[in-house]
């Protein structure tokens, strides 16, 4: 059996010493333990280990924290049947005796996978210990050794894989996601480097117009100013040429950093933009090799905005927010070195507010952020009424509940006025609270600086420079504050866009695999058992030998696991336990492609893509010429129809196909079939959408097609299926009866009884 | 034209259990037995709420070994004591869903909240695999909580919990 666990490491684990000691009294010297379990729930209902044990002689029950109690046991001699109970919440093992029965332990839904193999190994070590018993009696009930590995925790490490991702996000390496996403830009470095060097120029430039500012009035202005009255200043030509010199170089400033920020912004729009390219690109890529369980597990909405959002808001950061940081750093860097040259002490006074803007900062921030979160959530909830109501309107009407949906939803719209008034006042808060900060350092060197400057130990100028770098200052600091939630953001988004590169499909090629070969149609099922969720199997220990062309007609209740099966054939999903072989290739050692590319798929509800219905028929065979297109369509019974189109082939079809009706979707389905010439044909309640009269054309449609290849039809309406060459009916994932239509007729079984019941219907219907 | 059949009632198609004649015992295997009147016993029996969450004593469902409905009990305070006693046991095992009594505290790792927990069954530590969809409000202030396995946890009202478990447990419930 192909597992790379080792099956009986988990059936007997290594016994507390309390337990073995009690076990050497209970037990004789020549019986040997062969399996021991612990359960988690005790027999009281309280959380706690219980253990099973199992001898070659008994089975016992072993509380370890009331060992002197007589154990629960009884001998495998007295042993009539085991069974594994399912109840919804915990599961029980059950054992049953000519005179009684006997609950051995229970178990939570943790354990339930653990304790699906042990009904199979009870029996055999019942069996052993009554060797007259009857081989084809049943002993052990419920239960099935699944095998592989649970989907929801992480292989390597065990934990809990989250709902929405598809990879163990503690060995996705958080922390490293960023440089992850880095690595992405590192093809662009040049661009990189370039548009931090202009920034850098750009930053130093545009701290220069304030030391001008200070030369200005230091060498210009105030050598020629006698007292503050207005009168025209004594200025020679000297000074009237630095005044110009000024002017120029204040002008040129201006044009260079703007020129220099335009470049930079541009050069850095062309790096962001080619990065979400190809990580845009890649995203997309890889959903596309991903297994359907993927999909299964995740709402559409939250799929299509990794593409959308999440690669939007990195670009964001691989081209803002990075550099913006780098820039901050360096303003602050560049400002103190000269504040701190032009004057220590009054430097000093201007860090002096840094630490409480930083604390403002950081506590709002992250009232902020928890307010904006709830009111992110409000949001939401409105977004779900209405991708409830709106396509639900024809219900609503038909009821006529439209005040009460007005109702619900206004009683969401005030709860999402409450959150953004809630918002509203944070923020207004924030801003006056924030100037007022930094307002608090201007007081300071007003008053300090003002006094030096009539002191005469300051110019006026060096006064100037200062307030003017201060401004400048506490910009930058305040940004790095929010620095936290800037990577957080990104980091979120990194995150999501990395969990769906580094999901791995379910289903996917070995590394060896060979290319499946013409197919001749020879398909085999040994011993398939599978499951969705690992812990309930739905096809059990399925058996069967399809011959090449032969049409097997699958019938059963719902749920019995009919489009299991199917979905297996595709290798949409992998067997649990056991293999199925088309013309004696185990399909996980072919490769997918070579494999589908022979399987042709006709469903229910087809879906065509929005388009004209000659591309939709053309779907799967690109390359196809117009004859191939009209003949498929032709032998599809769609001719006809489609003609009548406005555009004929040529018409589109609308998103999902919605402007064809049910039946002739279904025949443009069977086109496509047709037209892939598959060598391995599924039809999945292909007819029970439509009325009679379509019935009978797709009917003879798929006639045309079934012929010559295997084919596998589910069916509810049992007429469909009477060119079967065999019917399959399936009850609770197993094979209950098999045969031709006479046969089980005759075998007067599940099929004859669903027989005799259409009929009934079908009568009831016409009278 | 015709008038609607004036014999017709809706309150027919339900069909419970008569409280007077219905009788239901555990066996010797641990079984759930009923017998209606002096009829055959029928059994071995499952059972299913039909309103688990918000009404868990009324219609509660017998099933028999085909998971078909042989009968439904409209309230379990109608029955004499030892049938209600029967089935609540059994309802007991079914159900088995503990009430979280105090939190102890909730970290998120690696988007995995964990859960460490007192319940009237003792303590416990369990993973979420998602807190938006794995807590449900219940109404009157309740939530219930499924872990990553499927096992189910019930705080019957958020606000009566001591005030440090309801400020763990406030921003994900």
């Amino acid at each position: 059996m192909p597992s790379d666990i080792d099956p009986d490491s988990d059936l007997l684990q290594d016994l507390p010493t309390a337990i073995e000691q009690r076990l050497a009294d209970l037990l004789t010297a020549c019986e040997s333990i062969e399996l021991s379990m612990a359960s988690d729930i005790r027999a009281d209902g309280r959380y706690g280990d219980t253990w099973l044990v199992a001898t070659d002689r008994r089975l016992l029950s072993l509380d370890p924290t009331d060992l002197s109690a007589p154990p629960r046991q009884l001998e495998l001699t007295d042993v009539l049947a085991i069974e594994l109970r399912d109840f919804q919440a915990i599961g029980a093992l059950h054992v049953r005796t000519a005179d009684g029965g006997l609950t051995l332990v229970r178990f939570t839904r943790s354990l339930m996978r653990k304790f699906n193999r042990v009904p199979k190994r009870l029996e055999d070590l019942v069996r052993r210990a009554q060797p007259g018993r009857d081989t084809g009696e049943r002993i052990a009930s419920g239960g099935a050794d699944i095998g592989g590995s649970a989907r929801r925790r992480c292989d390597r490490c065990g934990r809990a894989i989250p709902r929405r991702f598809g990879v163990c996000p503690a060995c996705l390496e958080t922390r490293r996601l960023l440089i992850r996403l880095l690595s992405y830009a590192k093809p662009y470095w040049g661009l990189g480097v370039l548009s931090l060097s202009l920034m850098v120029l750009a930053t130093g430039i545009g701290l220069t117009p304030t030391l001008l500012m200070g030369s200005l009035l230091d060498d210009v202005l105030a050598p020629t100013s006698e007292g503050t009255a207005l009168r025209p200043l004594l200025a020679d030509a000297a000074t009237h040429s630095r005044l110009l010199i000024l002017v120029f170089a204040l002008l040129l400033i201006h044009v260079s950093s703007n020129l220099l920020g335009a470049i930079r912004r541009y050069v850095m729009a062309w790096l962001g933009q080619h990065v979400t390219l190809d990580l845009r690109n890649e995203v997309y890529r890889h959903l596309n090799t991903l297994s359907l369980s993927f999909y299964n597990d995740r709402e559409t909405g939250r799929v299509m905005s990794s593409i959308t959002q999440d690669v939007g808001r990195l670009q964001d950061f691989i081209s803002d927010g990075l550099q913006e940081i780098i820039r901050d750093v360096l303003t602050i860097i560049i400002i103190c070195t000269i504040l701190f040259a032009m004057d220590a002490s009054l430097a000093g006074l201007v860090l002096l507010p840094v630490p409480l803007l930083v604390f403002t900062t950081l506590r709002f921030g992250g009232k902020l952020h928890f307010t904006y979160r709830a009111l992110w959530r409000r949001w939401a909830s409105i977004s779900a009424l209405l991708a409830d109501t709106i396509p639900g309107v024809r219900v609503v009407k038909a009821f006529s509940q439209e005040s009460r949906e007005v109702g619900k939803f206004e009683q969401r719209s005030g709860h999402l006025l409450d959150g953004e008034l809630r918002a509203a006042r944070l923020q207004s808060l924030f801003s006056p609270i924030m100037a007022f900060v930094t307002r608090i350092g201007t007081l300071v060197i007003w008053l300090v600086g003002g006094t030096r400057v009539l002191d005469g130990d300051l110019t006026l100028g060096s006064f100037v420079v200062f307030t003017g770098f201060m401004w400048q200052f506490y910009g930058p600091v305040e940004s790095l504050c929010r620095l936290n939630h800037r990577f957080q953001r990104a980091g979120t988004s990194a995150e999501r866009v990395f969990e769906t590169l580094d999901s791995q499909p379910d289903v996917r090629d070995v590394p060896d695999a060979s290319i499946m070969p013409r197919v001749v149609g020879r398909v085999e099922f040994g011993d398939v058992t599978f499951s969705y969720d690992d812990t309930k199997p739905v096809l059990k220990h399925i058996d069967l030998v399809v011959e090449p062309g032969e049409m097997i007609g699958l019938a059963g209740h719902s749920g019995a696991g009919k489009s299991t099966l199917i979905n297996l054939i595709c290798r949409f999903y992998d067997v649990s336990n056991g293999s199925i072989r088309i013309d004696g290739h185990d399909i996980r050692d072919v490769e997918l492609k070579s494999l589908r590319d022979q399987i042709g798929v006709v469903l229910q509800d087809p879906f065509l893509f929005n388009g004209t219905v000659g591309d939709n028929i053309a779907y799967g065979k690109p390359e196809a010429n117009l004859d191939e297109i009209v003949a498929a369509a032709r032998a599809a019974h769609a001719h006809d129809f489609l003609m009548n189109l406005p555009h004929g082939y040529d018409t589109i079809v609308g998103e999902r196909g919605t402007r064809l009706s049910g039946g002739e979707r279904q025949r443009v389905s069977i086109a496509r079939a047709i037209l892939r010439d598959p060598r391995i044909l599924i039809l999945d309640e292909a007819t029970s959408s439509v009325d009679t009269e379509t019935e009978v054309k797709i009917q003879e449609a798929l006639e045309r097609l079934i012929r010559g290849r295997t084919t596998f039809a589910i069916a509810h309406r049992l007429s469909t299926l009477r060119h079967a060459n065999r019917l399959l009916i399936l009850d609770k994932g197993e094979i209950a009866e098999i045969g031709t239509h006479d046969e089980l007729i005759e075998a007067d079984g599940v099929y004859a009884r669903l027989v005799r019941m259409q009929s009934e219907l079908t009568r009831r219907k016409i009278w | 034209m015709s008038e609607i059949d004036p014999t017709y009632d809706l309150m027919d198609e339900l069909s419970v259990l008569d409280p007077g004649t219905a009788r239901l015992w555990v066996d010797g295997y641990d079984e759930l037995w009923l017998q209606i009147g002096e009829a055959e016993a029928r059994g071995p029996l499952g059972v299913q709420r039909a309103f688990p969450l918000t009404m868990a004593d009324e219609f509660v469902s017998l099933k028999d070994g085909d998971g078909d409905e042989i009968a439904v009990i409209r309230r379990l305070g109608e029955l004499d004591p030892d049938s209600r006693a029967a089935v609540e046991s059994h309802l007991s095992w079914s159900y088995f869903a503990s009430t979280i009594v105090s939190v102890y505290s909730i970290e998120v790792q690696y988007h995995i909240p964990h859960w460490d927990v007192e319940t009237d069954r003792g303590r416990r530590v369990f993973e979420l695999l998602s807190s938006r969809r794995d807590v449900r409000a219940l109404p009157g202030g309740g939530a219930l909580i499924r872990d990553a396995d499927g096992n189910l946890y019930e705080i019957p009202n958020v606000s009566r919990l001591d005030a440090a478990s309801r400020a763990i447990v406030e921003d994900y419930v």
